[in-house]
């Protein structure tokens, strides 16, 4: 197998961030596991490209912005729509489900209907708690659309989870 | 951040699934990697093609450009001359103040050139004109050709040359 040669701690830094970026990545696609691994994929080959320059400084943030702005691109495409298969994909049995998956079903579900934008500046502000000008610089807008993003957001999240918890009849 | 905000942070942290970074992964992610310097490499090669194709047709061009540009630099000197004709002839039409048109200056240049045909030959295929004019030069160029004979008639011949063809279109 031929190695990748000229990324000196690319693939630690690869192995050490691969579980958080795929949960950043099924946040931001609504739960989508095979796109959010793509996403992360081809993140991690934007950023070995641009290694020499940012390793030192701060590849974690160079790398999330670029999954967002990815996230953001792919969830445009129509193709990521659903598309027919000949047999259905194993589908985890009631037994299964616990309460922690039932309950990352239930946000993903609800992630799902938020838009791209509004999803994305909500899983960077809750989940990685980063500050509105940072979150904006990722969204590559002003802060105060960020916010806004945000805000509605949750705003719509509230409703959704709140709809989801609410005793049937 | 209320209550619904900090519920929703922890649900989000809380379902975080730990995924080992596997072989299969890192080869994936190698192999797009590759696929990625391969297409990047193309562009670049496929670039410069484009940019020393450009050149070489710039640079072949450029000569031929070059000397369609010449032609028209070879033209401006004439008219550059004549310029000077005029300012030649000015002081031989301040002696014969009243020329309203250029007729008569010209009547008056054959009467110059008249007076030097001893000296330029040239003159002297111009002469089946004279034989028309010869009465009206001598009139009027008798009293001031001596003086200015020696010096002006050198620098006008070949002027008039360049003036004769209106001269003699208006003559005839």
């Amino acid at each position: 197998m031929e190695q990748i040669r000229g990324a000196d701690g690319f693939d630690e830094f690869a192995a050490a961030r691969w579980s958080a970026l795929l949960h950043v990545a099924r946040l931001l696609t609504g739960g989508d596991r095979q796109r959010a691994e793509d996403l992360v994929q081809e993140a991690l080959v934007k950023l070995w490209f641009a290694w020499p320059k940012v390793a030192e400084q701060a590849p974690e943030a160079y790398v999330r912005t670029v999954l967002v702005r990815l996230a953001a691109r792919s969830a445009r495409r129509r193709w990521w729509g659903e598309r027919p298969v000949e047999q259905l994909p194993d589908r985890a049995d009631p037994g299964d489900m616990s309460s922690a998956v039932a309950e990352r079903s239930r946000l993903e579900a609800a992630l799902a209907l938020l838009s791209p934008k509004q999803r994305a500046a909500v899983v960077l502000r809750y989940y990685e708690d980063l500050p509105e000008a940072q979150v904006a610089q990722a969204l590559g807008c002003p802060v105060g659309t960020a916010r806004s993003h945000a805000s509605r957001g949750v705003a719509r999240l509230r409703q959704l989870l709140s709809d989801a918890v609410r005793p049937v009849g | 951040m209320d209550d619904f905000e900090r519920d929703l942070s922890r649900l989000m942290r809380d379902t975080r699934q730990h995924t080992p970074y596997e072989a299969e992964h890192r080869q994936r992610l190698h192999a797009g990697i590759r696929a990625r310097r391969r297409a990047r490499m193309l562009w670049k090669a496929g670039g410069s093609a484009v940019a020393v194709a450009g050149i070489s047709v710039g640079l072949a061009l450029l000569p031929g450009l070059l000397t369609r540009a010449q032609p028209p630099a070879d033209h401006r000197p004439q008219p550059s001359t004549s310029p000077t004709v005029q300012v030649d002839t000015t002081p031989t039409t301040d002696a014969p103040d009243p020329s309203p048109t250029p007729t008569r200056p010209e009547s008056t240049a054959p009467a110059t050139t008249g007076g030097v045909t001893p000296s330029g030959t040239t003159s002297a295929p111009s002469d089946p004109t004279p034989s028309a004019t010869p009465s009206t030069s001598r009139s009027t160029s008798a009293p001031p050709t001596p003086p200015p004979s020696p010096t002006p008639t050198t620098v006008p011949p070949s002027v008039l040359e360049s003036e004769e063809p209106s001269a003699s279109a208006s003559i005839e």
